[in-house]
């Protein structure tokens, strides 16, 4: 057993059953350990952060409520570790239209929050399909970019890719979850990228992205063809001017940004955080959970979350440049790109530098959905990562 | 890795069994560094920011947030009293609570808004439509609340405390309701205290006033508001962003400092007194209807008439100034404001001592007298006959009895006040040649006639003292000459003698007059007024803050002998058997001058399509008569002769202000 070890290392080359066959404990051991300890380190803080911004709700701190989907996502993570990412290559087409078709049944019977169907009520907890839906929609992409991996420079490949993506986009954006469809269009040009589209392509890509944003934002809006609703549109375009409208459209941000200045360095703590603590940063624990965490931690509790951020990001694009096969490579980097993405948007959009999407702060925001999902997708790189080319400690 | 996979490639052929090595492409590593690069750049810009907003301006988003959650409140405070002049409340305060609206904290989607305003209107009381109304007339500005309700009932308040969360925008607040223990008591004098209006507050705003301010609207409330009204104080609230206070009470910041008493030169008893005497000689005219029948109202007013403070100041019919107070009923409030339910109340609000003018009829002969006196057309002692008519230009004037028929002086003329006595002096007036104007009306403006008097509280009115230019303006003229009514007759100077025509004194001027003749010819300026002082318990020392001084009363120039001979025929009429009055004041222990007067006036009453032609009463006089110390004048309009309704009226305040009773074994006549 080691001496075949020694000898497949040596070669490079990897008999398949034997790692499939390899102990769980010898497993456990090709784990990148700082990837899970910056998951600990996210997970912990952002349940210690969560507690201190729901503590003065009007239901009390959602702490153990967090902590019991944490426990539950740590459950999936370990399942994830589990499975061979290979096992998501083949399986990619039930996968891709199992996600649809959850999706349509969210539409169908989804219970309507707000004005929006996001969830599903299963009983004991509800859950919001467009966040399992993310880690599913690249687990599906990627495995149609690797089967026409040979045919990757042609225009055609991207193009298919883009089709088949735009029906979960599609259905994410009429629940309307505006902000998911906006993570799953970053998604899709992550694992485009990934996947190896010609320079050219992307770039044409980039352009007709372009001219669709600002048609769907300024001209049609314009010539009297609303595909967005007005509320939305604003939104997407308020923050570049906070000031106008203070108690409409700008007010979520302006308050936000209130919020993160007033924080200062050290923050206001639990008590002092009046624009949480009263009630003038809305959606404080899910999509403005930045903004409060800075107003109650300051600059040195943000910092800390934004590190093992930038940490999780580092290991995670680490594990693309090793993974074992393309479509790990692609999943991982969509992963990798998606979950800064969020974090980008997230925390940029409360302190006023990006539109307002109702897009959560992973680990952080209160939700069950979008933790589990987060786990799952740590999970699948971890996953990956055991399963990397490369050296094996015996 | 990469070196390893090529490496591999060259030692071995491919092995079925193994799978194909993937390598890390150059290109993959490319585009794993730009992903790199770009997750750099963007944790860069997040940290940027994060330290702009968070180092670098904290301080100011520190401030926002802390200007987001405190409210700034006002703190009413207590209105000052007002006292008369021997310090009993005339107007006090009470404390109470009132609710309102801050408009900004209102949900912001009209139906929640409605529905809120409903469940505020059935607890309140105030109808939804004057509310919504309030809130229209408030506009933006959001510091600033919307008052709904004075003086809620103590259910109410426990319901809006219990129920706060129901009611987002609603705010109970500490507040001070003017009181008033004598009810009606010297109501036109007084005033009410009411909302800012936008005119004032646009005058007021620079002197601090705000719109939510209520301010004095009339009277003494409305001359002496600075004083009265004290200093809010401010006080801060944390409120959530739904405007909730977070904390039970607000932190006082500032405390309100409570406004300054004002004592006035008015006496309650007299006050009363003369109000009671106005209903006396009302109920008297009444007794005898053929007279008197129509009397429906009156004013007396009392002066001391060495430095015009105004003892007491009476207009009848009055009301209680609490009506104004809380929440106002309108129903309560339709005789002061409604034009055609004032006009069958006969106009309540209205002070007649100052603002309606009527003719003086034969008060006005001592102004006559002086000014003949004074233009030598008469002396002392010149003897006129007092027939029963005096013909001129081919028309007759009577005089008010055919009784008489004898030459008399002028006391004998001011005593039995005969008209025929006056009409000649009226007539040599009116021949005197042009270059010498019109004296008698020169004289009468002298005396304060044909102008306001300067009183402290607004609202006077200065009369019609009528001369040929005025006849000429207010018929449309210039040009008069060619014109009937435009044209100055010899009539008019005739009948203005006798205080009748075209002139209109209003009672303050008369009894201002009354002073002149009492303290030898000064002129004085009627105040009300007398201190503003530091509001205490009443047994506490006064401390007086500011004492406003008499004006000093203003010599006319009128000749000693002159006005010591109408003196004499004013103390004549009183007392002699021929006197006027000397039937209700002839046996009075003080010895009282004065002056009945009956002036005739069309008037509209009730019932009657025509006008028809009543008296008004006058009496106006002064006592002690060598050492004078009250000028009284009372008018009671429609009253009948001056010595059957008003005399008898003015004789009660005498008797409050000395303290004596006289009994009347006669009825008086003029």
């Amino acid at each position: 057993m080691s001496i075949e070890a020694v000898d497949t290392r040596a070669r490079g080359l990897r008999p398949r059953r034997v790692v499939e066959h390899a102990g769980a404990v010898a497993s456990l051991r090709r784990l990148d350990w700082l990837l899970l300890a910056a998951l600990v380190g996210v997970v912990a803080y952002g349940l210690w952060a969560i507690d201190g911004i729901t503590m003065r709700d009007a239901g009390g701190s959602s702490l153990s409520r967090q902590a019991l989907y944490a426990v539950a996502g740590a459950l999936l993570f370990l399942g994830a570790l589990a499975v061979d990412p290979d096992t998501y290559r083949r399986l990619w087409r039930p996968i891709y239209f199992g996600t649809l078709g959850i999706m349509l049944l969210v539409l169908v019977a989804g219970a309507a929050t707000r004005g929006s169907k996001r969830w599903i009520d299963v009983g004991v907890f509800t859950f919001q399909p467009s966040e399992f839906g993310k880690v599913l929609f690249v687990l599906a992409l990627a495995g149609l970019l690797a089967e026409r991996r040979t045919s990757i420079g042609s225009l055609a490949t991207p193009l298919k890719t883009i089709a088949f993506a735009l029906f979960p986009i599609l259905l994410v954006f009429v629940q309307p979850d505006f902000g998911s469809a906006l993570v799953y269009m970053a998604a899709l040009a992550a694992v485009l990228f990934v996947a190896g589209v010609r320079w050219s392509h992307l770039a044409a890509l980039t352009v007709v992205a372009v001219v669709v944003a600002l048609a769907v934002l300024w001209f049609l809006p314009a010539a009297g063809v609303n595909v967005l609703k007005p509320y939305q549109t604003q939104r997407l375009t308020g923050f570049t001017h906070p000031d106008n409208d203070p108690r409409g459209a700008t007010y979520n941000v302006r308050q936000s940004i209130i919020a993160v200045g007033a924080g200062g360095l050290r923050g206001r703590g639990v008590t002092g955080a009046t624009q949480t603590g009263l009630d003038y940063l809305p959606e404080h624990s899910t999509d403005f959970a930045f903004a409060s965490l800075a107003e109650e931690r300051g600059f040195t509790g943000a910092s800390i979350l934004l590190l093992l951020y930038l940490l999780i990001a580092w290991r995670a694009l680490k594990i693309v440049a090793g993974a074992r096969d393309l479509y790990s490579a692609i999943v991982a980097g969509g992963i990798a790109f998606m979950f800064m993405f969020q974090v980008f948007v997230n925390s940029a959009m409360a302190m006023g530098a990006a539109p307002i999407t109702g897009i959560p702060l992973p680990f952080v925001s209160v939700g069950g959905s979008s933790l589990i999902t987060n786990f799952l997708a740590i999970g699948i790189l971890q996953a990956i990562h055991m399963r990397r080319v490369g050296r094996r400690r015996a | 890795m990469a070196e390893t996979a090529r490496r591999s490639g060259r030692f071995l052929p491919g092995d079925p069994r193994v799978a194909e090595p993937y390598r890390l492409t150059p290109q993959l590593a490319l585009r794993v560094a730009v992903l790199g690069f770009l997750a750099l750049a963007l944790f860069a810009v997040l940290f940027l920011r994060l330290w702009a907003l968070q180092i670098l301006s904290g301080q100011r988003y520190l401030a926002q947030a802390n200007d987001n959650r405190v409210r700034t409140l006002r703190l009413e405070a207590p209105r000052g009293p007002i006292l008369d002049a021997d310090g009993r409340v005339l107007v006090r305060n009470v404390p109470g609570t009132r609710v309102e609206l801050w408009p900004s904290d209102l949900p912001k989607t009209w139906p929640a808004q409605r529905a809120e305003l409903r469940k505020l209107a059935y607890v309140t009381g105030v109808p939804v439509k004057e509310i919504v109304a309030d809130l229209a007339k408030h506009g933006d500005d959001p510091v600033t609340p919307v008052v709904v309700q004075r003086g809620i009932k103590r259910q109410q308040i426990y319901y809006l405390l219990e129920h706060q969360d129901a009611f987002p925008g609603v705010r109970l607040a500490e507040s001070f309701l003017r009181q008033y223990p004598y009810q009606s008591l010297a109501a036109q004098v007084l005033g009410y205290v009411g909302q800012i209006s936008p005119e004032d507050y646009k005058r007021l705003k620079k002197k601090g006033y705000e719109a939510s301010d209520s301010i004095g609207q009339s009277g003494i409330e409305r001359t002496y508001d600075a004083y009265l009204r004290g200093k809010d104080g401010k006080a801060q609230l944390t409120v959530d962003s739904r405007g909730r206070p977070k904390t039970t009470a607000a932190t006082t910041q500032v405390p309100w400092t409570p406004g300054d008493a004002l004592r006035l030169t008015i006496n309650i008893k007299l006050q009363r007194a003369a109000e009671r005497a106005l209903t006396y000689g009302i109920n008297l005219a009444h007794s005898n209807p053929l007279e008197g029948g129509y009397a429906d109202g009156g004013a007396i007013v009392a002066l001391d008439p060495n430095d015009g403070a105004v003892l007491a100041m009476a207009s009848n019919p009055t009301y209680k100034p609490s009506v104004w107070v809380g929440r106002k009923d309108p129903q309560k409030l339709a005789p002061l404001l409604n034009p055609r339910v004032a006009e069958k109340d006969n106009h309540p609000a209205l002070n007649r001592a100052t603002q309606v003018g009527y003719p003086p009829g034969s008060t006005f002969k001592p102004v006559t007298a002086l000014a003949a006196m004074q233009e030598h057309l008469l002396t002392p002692f010149t003897q006129l006959l007092c027939s029963p008519t005096y013909t001129a230009y081919g028309q007759p004037f009577n005089n008010w009895t055919p009784d008489i028929d004898q030459w008399i002086d002028l006391r004998a003329a001011l005593a039995m006040s005969c008209d025929t006595f006056f009409y000649q002096l009226g007539d040599d007036f009116y021949r005197l040649p042009p270059n010498r104007g019109h004296p008698l009306q020169a004289w009468a403006n002298r005396f304060g006639f044909g102008e306001t008097t300067g009183l402290d509280i607004g609202g006077e009115i200065a009369g019609v003292m009528p001369t040929p230019e005025w006849r000429c303006k207010t018929f449309g003229g210039p040009p008069c000459k060619g014109y009937v009514d435009r044209i100055w007759k010899p009539g008019y100077s005739i009948q203005l003698a006798i205080g009748q025509g075209d002139l209109l004194v209003t009672p303050l001027q008369m009894a201002r007059f009354y002073a002149l003749v009492a303290n030898g010819g000064k002129l004085v300026t009627p105040h009300l007024a007398a201190d503003v002082e530091q509001p205490g318990a009443p047994h506490q020392p006064r401390r007086v803050l500011r004492r406003f001084g008499a004006q000093p009363p203003l010599s006319v120039g009128v000749d000693p002998t002159a006005l010591r001979y109408v003196q004499l025929g004013l103390e004549e009429a009183t007392h002699s058997p021929i006197g006027t009055s000397s039937g209700v004041f002839g046996n009075f222990p003080v010895d009282i001058a004065g002056k009945t007067g009956s002036a005739e006036k069309f008037v509209h009453v009730h019932g009657l399509t025509n006008p028809i032609k009543l008296n008004q009463s006058w009496w106006c006089g002064y006592g002690p008569f060598d050492a004078p110390k009250i000028v009284v004048c009372a008018v009671i309009e429609n009253g009948g002769h001056g010595g059957s309704a008003a005399a008898p009226a003015a004789l009660q305040v005498f008797e409050q202000y000395f303290g004596k009773q006289a009994n009347v074994v006669q009825k008086a006549s003029d």
